[in-house]
């Protein structure tokens, strides 16, 4: 028995979206994921919508109603969710969790966001946003960034397992590879190592091409409760979703290199679907970093601790290899317009197990993975979907 | 009484406030669970590890390791255009902070200042020759 089951999924492209509003980017992912349910509004019983910066940015709060009202659904209870760059599968777990419950039967749930220069804040302005999400206190004042965190882990990771700069590389090569084969993607082209290497350098070890984009976009699912899914073609279930937090700030964590958050999220994750990580076919993963995805495969149970690199430079997390990584092209190379990213992440796990994925379908999967992390891996959230047989 | 401390809060608990204070004069406080002896090196409410509500405030070695680093060269309006930070293992913990100089993971490294930011401080670490 699911948990819960997607039955409709909806993306917008991610990149630029020009001028436009929050509540209407969010109608571009939200009425397809509607349609594809083949849902009208009056079968919605409530809105989970995830956003996490627009209260800094744009001096825009309260989104539920709002986005709400934009798409028809006045009236249902709406709730805004922010926790970092886990803000949308946050959305989700809840959502997830008031099914099980039986408090509602049918959830939109989404998430939408504005991070390039259309919201109207220089890179400098929005490096300060992100960086929100570090320790105001002890973290804020010295200067550190969300490319200089992942910096921070990633070059423990080199010291402590030999993971090297072209292992790194690797990992961008792949999903934009992988970003090339999806239409939605915000980088649709093919780079090298040498592209990697010649791109100025963000937060050493990273270069631009380790980094994901600025990125506006919006994601949306409809979410309903294991009985109400076969009257559905083609519901995809959740059978597991796990979440942990982890201590800030990230110098007093135990291991840099371990985001205990992940493993026991996953932990939870697996032990819900009674599955493994061996039963894993294909995972999306939080690559805000090229450095965070060879992290986030360790500690989801893929690879050894210190395999990672190794494993993506040897093209087992390619399309093709043992267990493809992010073949959406990821946050690298699709975009991660924040809020929106967790439940984009669903909607690749659920085009793939529809085997509607084209030309970066994974052969022919039955269980995938999603993992998607907040602030410094402080929170992480894993959940487990399988094509419903 | 709403004036009242929680259980186990004296007037000496540390807070951000008092951490501040002394980073500015060139100290680093921190706290030692008088249960467990966990050490943090930014105030908490409890012990982190083992919940006890009696913590000891305390000074920090000034010296110290890197543990990790990275030159940030895309920074936050308000901030330099670029600067070294550091996590430097102080022993029982470990602290963030800005670097003048050049390091690299294990230089030895001791507290030399601070940088203001929004009207907070940030330590400082300069290489140990």
């Amino acid at each position: 028995m699911s948990r819960a089951s997607i039955v409709g999924a909806g993306m917008t492209t991610f990149g630029s979206h020009g001028a436009v509003a929050l509540h209407e980017l969010f109608a571009q992912a939200a009425l397809p994921a509607l349609d594809d349910a083949g849902v009208s509004q009056a079968d919605v019983d409530a809105l989970y919508l995830g956003n996490t910066s627009a209260a800094v940015s744009e001096n825009d709060t309260h989104l539920g109603p709002k986005a709400a009202a934009q798409i028809g659904l006045t009236g249902v209870p709406t709730q805004r969710f922010e926790d970092a760059c886990a803000t949308s599968a946050m959305a989700t777990k809840h959502a997830v969790h008031a099914i099980e419950a039986g408090i509602h039967d049918v959830v939109l749930v989404g998430g939408v966001e504005r991070c390039t220069p259309q919201s109207g804040l220089s890179t400098p302005e929005m490096t300060k946003v992100f960086a929100s999400a570090a320790s105001r206190q002890y973290e804020q004042p010295v200067g550190l960034t969300f490319p200089g965190v992942f910096a921070l882990m990633t070059k423990r990771h080199m010291h402590e397992y030999g993971t090297t700069k072209e292992h790194l590389a690797d990992v961008a090569v792949k999903n934009h590879y992988h970003g090339s084969l999806n239409p939605r993607a915000q980088h649709g082209e093919e780079i090298t190592r040498e592209t990697v290497f010649e791109g100025p350098l963000i937060a050493d070890p990273f270069h631009l091409y380790d980094c994901c984009p600025f990125s506006d976009g919006a994601s949306a699912i409809v979410l309903v409760s294991d009985e109400y899914a076969d009257s559905f073609d083609q519901p995809v279930d959740i059978n597991g979703i796990g979440h942990a937090s982890g201590g800030v700030p990230l110098a007093e964590q135990a291991s840099v290199t371990m985001t205990q958050a992940a493993r026991d999220a996953a932990g939870q994750a697996y032990d819900q679907a009674d599955l493994t990580a061996e039963d894993v076919d294909f995972c999306e993963v939080h690559d805000c970093f090229t450095g965070a995805e060879i992290l986030a495969t360790e500690a989801v149970g893929l690879f050894e601790d210190g395999d990672g690199g190794p494993a993506a430079s040897e093209g087992r997390t390619r399309l093709g290899g043992e267990v493809p990584v992010n073949p959406s092209g990821g946050l690298k190379a699709k975009g991660h317009p924040i809020g929106a990213t967790g439940t984009a992440q669903l909607v690749e796990l659920t085009d793939q197990l529809r085997g509607e994925a084209g030309d970066r379908q994974v052969d022919s999967p039955s269980v995938g993975l999603a993992h998607n992390l907040g602030g410094e891996a402080a929170t992480t959230v894993v959940t487990l979907m399988e094509a419903r047989a | 009484m709403s004036s009242e401390l929680p259980d186990g809060w004296t007037d000496d608990t540390l807070t951000h406030a008092k951490w501040a204070e002394a980073v500015r004069v060139g100290t680093l406080l921190g706290q030692r669970c008088r249960s467990c002896d966990h050490v943090v090196a930014t105030p908490k409410s409890v012990c982190v590890d083992c919940t006890g509500r009696e913590l000891s405030t305390i000074e920090l070695p000034t010296t110290g390791t890197v543990y990790s680093e990275t030159t940030i060269e895309v920074t936050p309006v308000g901030q330099d255009d670029r600067y070294q930070v550091a996590i430097v293992d102080l022993g029982e913990t470990r602290v963030l902070g800005q670097i003048s100089g050049d390091v690299e993971i294990d230089d030895e490294v001791s507290l030399s200042g601070h940088v203001e930011y929004e009207g907070m401080p940030g330590p400082t670490f300069s290489p140990v020759e």
